[in-house]
């Protein structure tokens, strides 16, 4: 167990240092990495490693917003030029990111998955202990372009001092509001909260200016919400409030006092600011972005990545009336943001084409791919040149995104996580729907934690 | 002993070779599958982590999580309720009566009851899924036709699956599962041949005293399979709650079988979820085997 902690201890410690590190190189134009970025269609991807690959490459990502293909082509066109011997199937699934991954482990369960696929960063720790995935040490010791990523994003794709996945952009969260729903409520359009309770003030002035077809707020709740109840809401809030998911020990945190406070505030926030409706809707998040994106919800805390749907819908109505901060505290501290590897390439352990899979992975992560899907999906870039991407560095809102990671806090890398959120969407929608009040649903969230982990691994405060 | 074992399977040998490709086919989709939950239900088999890659068997570990779990004994009253609102209440009795009123109908020769037969059946030849999706479109707080309905009379709209979520997933389930027994029911009342109530009708009987006399025991070997297997599949049925509601508001809507999907298919817990699934399959065996043993004796 200590050796785990002494694990999550140091990547913390690098993530604080070396995000900073990023973000300064990331901004300046004068830091750009060793050479010119390579391109997809030209860039040999047969690397240090070398050898000519042959046979298929089985690609499966999914993807429903549809910005990836164009580039997931683009990298398996140069892994066929550079090895005619070579073929590139694509499997593109445009399912949500849930029902992707269920898919997928069944696949991986019955021995039958790609060779290479795409999903959360977050995933890494439980699908590395049950084998299904390939550690990539041996690849990025070979791999020059490895020297791009910096330490913090390194230390977010590794887990028992192995590296598993490449990621392409990083995870960060904003506090969205309406700057023309709050100038409606009297609020100022540059409008900041003071603390937690400012989001819940704010909310209840739009409420009371009684807008036709506009939402106060939207809070994630519930296991509809899926993982996004953990991270777009309940861990933020905790974190808010003073509290941690886990002990200096590694114990996971049941109730707490700052986990009351977070189950009190959802009792607030769903009595009659945020709707209901989220805790029975299928990916409720679906109207939830499409409504701040139109003006119809007013307060929303969601990933950095949902701006881009908006920016590419109407840009400009977009940078007029969304405005973005950081998660405030309780007492007015430091604002700061969730941050996290976002979604990663991972060969399979079982793969017949490891060395093709691998050509496939450094095609789709060239500085150009990198720098151009992140403008378009934005995420603050995983490597360091892509920044220097002219569409990349032409948003401001993509230079606010990765200054933000600045004041990014990490969930830890533990496998346990998924349990976790588990307990957390119960405990959410307890409250939210109004069967438990804080105090009880606070307690009742420690006996789920124990239930799902074991309690040696759970502990209260 | 072994001449008579012998002489008995020669006779039967063509009821053996009739029987064997529908035996085959439910060992291979029925029984197997079956056994294989209850394997892994001794199991801490898991798609994720640790115990993906190496599964042990964990005895009754599985089993005594779920008996101790809180929410199970919620799970199992929502199937209860479940099961009456949409199977007995809705489904069987509702389809008994809209056989009655279709036949009554169809005997007289009136139109419109094809058009109930059609508008009925229609419900039950979508698919699952495109119901569900119906329903959704009906019960959706901003968009639905039902809230659409509202604002039409100036009435506030209302939050059909947050304030009354299982009355929701009952209704919705009614009105996809209720042309099955309508279909059963309305085949056996044509059996029925009309002389029987023409005497009875000569004899002054009442339609009620004619349903209970005559109409009811004719349908009861009948009534009796089909309240069984109504019972039994929507104890199983999940699909329509999944997308109607997923179980929520909190656990509201919960049942056994969409219980047992989460645990395996979203919290990825194999073993659980097999475990749930063996305690519903053992359910369903202790109604069929007691609702038969009652029917015979009935019978």
């Amino acid at each position: 167990m200590d050796e785990v902690v002494r694990q999550m201890m140091s990547r913390r410690r690098f993530l604080q240092v070396a995000v900073a590190s990023s973000v300064v190189v990331a901004c300046s134009p004068s830091s750009i990495g060793s050479g010119a970025p390579t391109t997809g269609a030209s860039a040999p991807p047969g690397g240090a490693s070398g050898g000519a690959v042959t046979g298929t490459i089985n690609v499966s990502y999914p993807d429903e917003a549809g910005l990836k293909p164009k580039y997931v082509e683009q990298a398996a066109a140069a892994i066929k030029t550079a090895f005619p011997g070579a073929d590139v199937k694509i499997d593109l699934q445009k399912v949500g990111d849930d029902d992707y991954y269920t898919k997928l482990l069944l696949a991986l369960d019955s021995g039958t998955g790609p060779d290479v696929f795409h999903v959360g960063g977050s995933s890494i720790g439980e699908l590395a202990d049950a084998s299904y995935i390939e550690p990539l040490d041996s690849y990025v010791s070979q791999w020059a372009d490895w020297s791009q990523y910096p330490d913090s994003v390194r230390s977010g794709v590794t887990y028992k001092k192995s590296v598993w996945a490449i990621p392409y952009g990083l995870d960060m969260r904003w506090l969205y509001y309406r700057k023309d729903d709050l100038q409606k409520a009297g609020l100022a359009a540059d409008w900041q909260p003071a603390n937690v309770q400012g989001i819940l003030d704010a909310a209840t002035a739009v409420k009371n200016a009684n807008e036709a077809n506009v939402l106060p707020y939207a809070l994630y709740a519930g296991p509809a919400g899926s993982s996004g109840t953990a991270d777009h809401a309940f861990v933020p809030l905790l974190w808010a409030y003073g509290g941690e998911l886990q002990d200096s020990g590694g114990k996971w945190i049941g109730d707490s006092p700052a986990t009351k406070k977070v189950m009190a505030y959802y009792a607030k926030a769903y009595d009659g600011l945020s709707p209901k409706e989220i805790l029975t809707s299928t990916k409720p998040w679906t109207a939830m972005r499409e409504k701040l994106g139109n003006g119809q919800l007013a307060l929303l805390f969601e990933g950095g990545w949902v701006y881009g749907g908006w920016a590419s819908a109407n840009k400009a109505a977009t940078e007029q009336n969304v405005g973005y901060v950081l998660h405030p505290t309780e007492s007015g501290g430091p604002s700061f943001t969730i941050g996290g590897p976002g979604t990663c390439w991972y060969i399979s352990s079982k793969s017949a084409n490891k060395q093709g899979a691998w050509e496939f992975i450094k095609a789709m992560n060239t500085a150009e791919i990198v720098g151009k899907l992140n403008a378009e999906d934005p995420h603050p870039v995983a490597r360091k040149d892509a920044a220097d991407v002219a569409e990349y560095k032409a948003s401001k809102y993509n230079l606010d995104a990765t200054a933000a990671l600045e004041k990014a806090k990490f969930v830890p890398p533990d496998p346990g996580y998924s349990k976790v959120i588990e307990a957390i969407q119960k405990a959410t929608a307890r409250v939210a729907a109004g069967e438990l009040g804080p105090d009880d649903a606070a307690k009742r969230y420690t006996d789920d934690l124990t239930q799902a982990l074991g309690a040696d691994k759970v502990t209260s405060q | 002993m072994a001449v008579a074992t012998r002489g008995r399977l020669g006779r039967n040998r063509l009821y053996l070779a009739g029987l064997s490709p529908a035996a085959f086919l439910l060992a291979l989709f029925f029984v197997g599958p079956a056994l294989w939950a209850v394997g892994s239900s001794f199991t801490n088999r898991a798609l994720v982590g640790l115990d993906a890659a190496n599964p042990r068997f964990v005895g009754l570990d599985n089993y005594t999580r779920l008996f101790s779990d809180p929410d199970f004994g919620r799970v199992i009253l929502n199937s209860v309720i479940f099961v009456i609102g949409s199977a007995i209440i809705g489904q069987f009795v509702l389809g008994l009566l809209l056989a009655l009123l279709l036949d009554y109908a169809q005997r007289r020769g009136f139109l419109a009851s094809n058009l109930v037969y059609g508008a009925v059946l229609l419900a039950w030849v979508n698919p699952t899924i495109i119901a569900g999706f119906l329903w959704v479109a009906m019960f959706d707080f901003y968009n639905g036709s039902l809230n659409t309905g509202l604002g039409v009379v100036g009435a506030p709209p209302i939050n059909w699956l947050g304030q009354g979520p299982m009355l929701a997933v009952i209704i919705a389930n009614t009105w996809r599962g209720t042309a099955f027994t309508m279909l059963i029911f309305l085949g056996a009342l044509r059996t029925i041949p009309s002389d029987i109530y023409e005497a009875a009708r000569v004899d002054g009987a009442s339609a009620f005293r004619r349903f209970w006399d005559h109409t009811l025991p004719i349908l009861r070997p009948i009534a009796a399979l089909t309240l069984l297997s109504v019972t039994m599949a929507t104890f199983g049925t999940f699909i329509l709650i999944q997308t109607l509601t997923n179980g929520g508001p909190a656990f509201q809507t919960e049942v056994i079988a969409l219980y047992a999907f989460h645990e395996a298919f979203q919290n990825h817990a194999v073993g659980y979820g097999s475990t749930i699934s063996v305690v519903m399959l053992a359910l369903n065996l202790a109604f069929a085997v007691v609702f038969l043993r009652w029917s015979r004796a009935r019978a």
